[in-house]
């Protein structure tokens, strides 16, 4: 629910309780519990950005300076990490908060971290839901973190605003990023750690990747900047092209098309999640069927509610 | 023994440095199920209250060095009431005279842990509360 008064995503006590455990009953909810009740964004719309790259990059060092600035300088910021959960235990470190003590004792900051659970892509369940449930709390920005693993960058692509991808300066990472294909779904890229060896080399490559590589947006050209946040190097240029970002998703997508994106990710995380649910009900058996009859099976059980 | 689905965490108030045992909990539990979160070191209690009410954690296991485990224990369970989050369950390990454990019990703790116990038996009595839940 809603607080009474305009929220403008500074938290009270009670707020802050009510929208930790909002988000702990969505992250746990079963797909029938959020369709029963699914939460619903208001306007205006926080601003989101997305952080994504291999594990070790410095996402969260890079989120938890970035979000220090924002919000000294005003701006109410929600933070979500997520972090992979183990295979073997399920368990999990959610080891983000470390990273971002500063700027999560600020009180214009909400950060909560999530474990990637049994999600496919990287991300967590009803992540898209758990996005709209701290949009009701009036953020400025939401900022969500999540480690790069194939599919993860275009979820998070479907779900915020901006992409920024980090990659290290080790040049292994840029063959990588090109197998990959990753490097396109970035609107900004960040070279971090830019202050050990490799990195200009490091960026260099990027940015002719960039600039040869086709043009996928009208009047966006990504830029590649090299940050250190241990030097405090390239966080205003990070700032300035987040800025003129804002400006062209304001003047190149419609909030139509915004709406209709994040609605297609979420019907579709939904629907996975209902056909992980229903080749779990199969049996030994099931699996001697000649593969079009198996198809139809699951088909027909999936259409049951 | 299973802590899935519980949230726990981990945090070292006060002025010590050493780590070392914090660490070893944490990876114990999210071997045990756990979704375990760590503060880093030297985090005041205010702050741990504020981190555990966002996290909506199950428990807070506090790691004290230092001596002053009572007054930090108290401290954080007075923040953790003033942030709403009186519920959250408050265990302490370090290192703690057994003569201490009366106050500690007073101060909120519900579990105390020292350096002679075995790991399974610590992750043991954590399920052991939070299962009641």
């Amino acid at each position: 629910m809603p607080p009474t008064d305009t929220p403008n995503g500074v938290l009270d006590a009670s707020a802050r309780r009510r929208l930790a455990r909002e988000i702990s009953r969505l992250a746990t909810a079963s797909a029938h519990s959020v369709l029963r009740a699914p939460p619903t964004s208001v306007a205006p719309p926080a601003r989101r950005i997305g952080f994504t790259g291999p594990p070790g990059v410095g996402k969260s060092t890079l989120v938890g300076k970035l979000v220090e600035r924002r919000a000294a300088a005003g701006t109410s910021v929600g933070v979500l990490a997520i972090d992979p959960a183990s295979p073997y235990s399920k368990g999990a470190i959610l080891g983000d908060r470390i990273r971002m003590d500063q700027a999560s004792a600020d009180p214009r900051v909400f950060m909560r971290s999530v474990s990637s659970r049994d999600s496919q892509d990287g991300m967590c369940n009803n992540v898209a839901d758990i996005l709209c449930a701290m949009e009701v709390h009036g953020f400025d920005e939401i900022v969500m973190e999540t480690v790069g693993v194939g599919q993860a960058e275009h979820a998070v692509k479907a779900l915020v605003d901006t992409v920024v991808l980090l990659m290290q300066p080790e040049t292994g990472d840029a063959i990588q990023a090109l197998k990959a294909g990753i490097l396109e779904v970035a609107d900004i890229i960040v070279v971090s750690k830019s202050d050990l060896h490799g990195a200009p080399k490091m960026r260099e490559v990027l940015a002719s990747t960039v600039r040869f590589g086709a043009q996928r947006a009208v009047n966006w050209t990504v830029p590649v900047i090299g940050v250190s946040v241990e030097t405090g190097k390239g966080l205003d240029e990070l700032e300035a092209a987040l800025t003129a970002h804002a400006g062209w998703v304001a003047r190149h997508r419609t909030p139509a098309e915004t709406a209709r994106r994040r609605a297609t990710y979420r019907v579709q995380d939904l629907v996975l999640r209902r056909l992980e649910d229903q080749l779990a009900t199969l049996s030994p058996d099931d699996y001697d069927l000649p593969l079009p009859e198996l198809y139809q099976r699951v088909l027909t059980g999936l259409a049951q509610i | 023994m299973s802590l899935a689905g519980k949230r726990i965490l981990i945090a070292k108030p006060g002025l010590d440095g050493h780590d070392v045992g914090a660490k070893i909990i944490a990876l114990a539990l999210r071997d045990a199920g756990a979704e375990v979160i760590y503060t880093g070191l030297r985090k005041s209690p205010e702050y741990i209250a504020r981190v555990a009410v966002e996290e909506d954690v199950d428990a807070v296991g506090l790691s004290i060095l230092s001596g002053s485990h009572v007054d930090l224990v108290r401290d954080t369970m007075r923040h953790l009431r003033a942030a709403e989050g009186g519920n959250i369950k408050l265990f302490v390990g370090g290192t703690i005279p057994q003569e201490d454990n009366a106050a500690l019990l007073e101060a909120g703790a519900v579990g105390i842990f020292n350096a002679s116990q075995r790991i399974e038996d610590v992750v043991a009595e954590m399920d052991k509360h939070l299962a009641a839940d």
